[in-house]
């Protein structure tokens, strides 16, 4: 997918672990990690609204546009 | 009545399909054993005296060619009613675990269908094939079961109905 949430520049800013912010968001790191690859096929409203909480920023900071192919469906 | 997980309907039609495969196993095995014997040993058909047949079918019958094609018949026939139910168990195995809509159940369920629609080609391929070779068999033809073509149509779109719940379970997966 093309999408890919951007925690990288969030987490140096804040010095901030990834197991920290997973324990404080409430998601695995494995979960974060496919956030990061942009291999999720959705991220769900809630989800979004702790990680802008703990990473004190707006959705349109953390979702990066990158081109490429998109993810081949599940057959 | 829970009808998925451990306990439920699905884990004992499970061991009602585990008990019918083995027991099958152990029939598809002797008849494998007695074919093997009908080609090497030139089995005397005396030995069958007791379902002999008489008349110009039973001559047919007899010979050693006859009887292995036959015991090659039953053979196959037998060897797809067994990855049927193989199959059959995988798939009752996810359900027993709570997991309907892994995604190796629609290729299964896709296999059973075609081997159903096999086994009912194959029936009257054999009914042709002894017109040919028993000159008095009783002509009238096999009948086409409409319920047993429904069903194996039914199996095809269960696949597909599968293939879309493990399409959404994926989805669901990488929701995050």
């Amino acid at each position: 997918m093309a999408i890919r949430v951007d925690l990288d520049k969030r987490l140096y800013d804040r010095r901030m672990s990834l197991t920290e912010l997973a324990d404080r968001v409430g998601v695995t790191i494995a979960n974060l990690s496919i956030l990061k690859t942009g291999k999720a096929r959705a991220i769900r409203f809630s989800t979004l609204e702790a990680l802008c909480r703990e990473l004190d920023c707006q959705p349109g900071e953390l979702l990066v546009f990158v081109p490429g192919p998109l993810n081949e469906e599940v057959d | 009545m829970r009808t998925l997980g451990p306990g439920s309907v699905s884990s004992l039609l499970k061991s009602v399909l585990d008990v019918v495969y083995i027991g099958l196993m152990v029939v598809a095995g002797a008849i494998a054993l007695a074919g093997l014997a009908a080609l090497l040993f030139r089995l005397d058909p005396a030995v069958f005296k007791g379902v002999a047949i008489e008349g110009a079918s039973g001559e047919v019958l007899t010979r050693p060619e006859v009887l292995a094609g036959l015991f090659a018949a039953i053979g196959l026939y037998l060897t797809g009613v067994l990855v049927i139910l193989n199959r059959l168990r995988k798939v009752f195995v996810t359900l027993t675990a709570g997991d309907p809509f892994h995604p190796d159940n629609v290729a299964r369920l896709r296999l059973v269908g075609a081997l159903l629609a096999g086994l009912e080609i194959m029936r009257y391929l054999v009914w042709v094939g002894s017109l040919a070779l028993v000159p008095g068999i009783d002509r009238t033809g096999p009948s086409i079961s409409l319920s047993g073509w429904f069903s194996i149509l039914v199996v095809f779109v269960l696949a597909e109905v599968f293939r879309e719940g493990a399409r959404l379970r994926r989805e669901a997966e990488l929701t995050i």
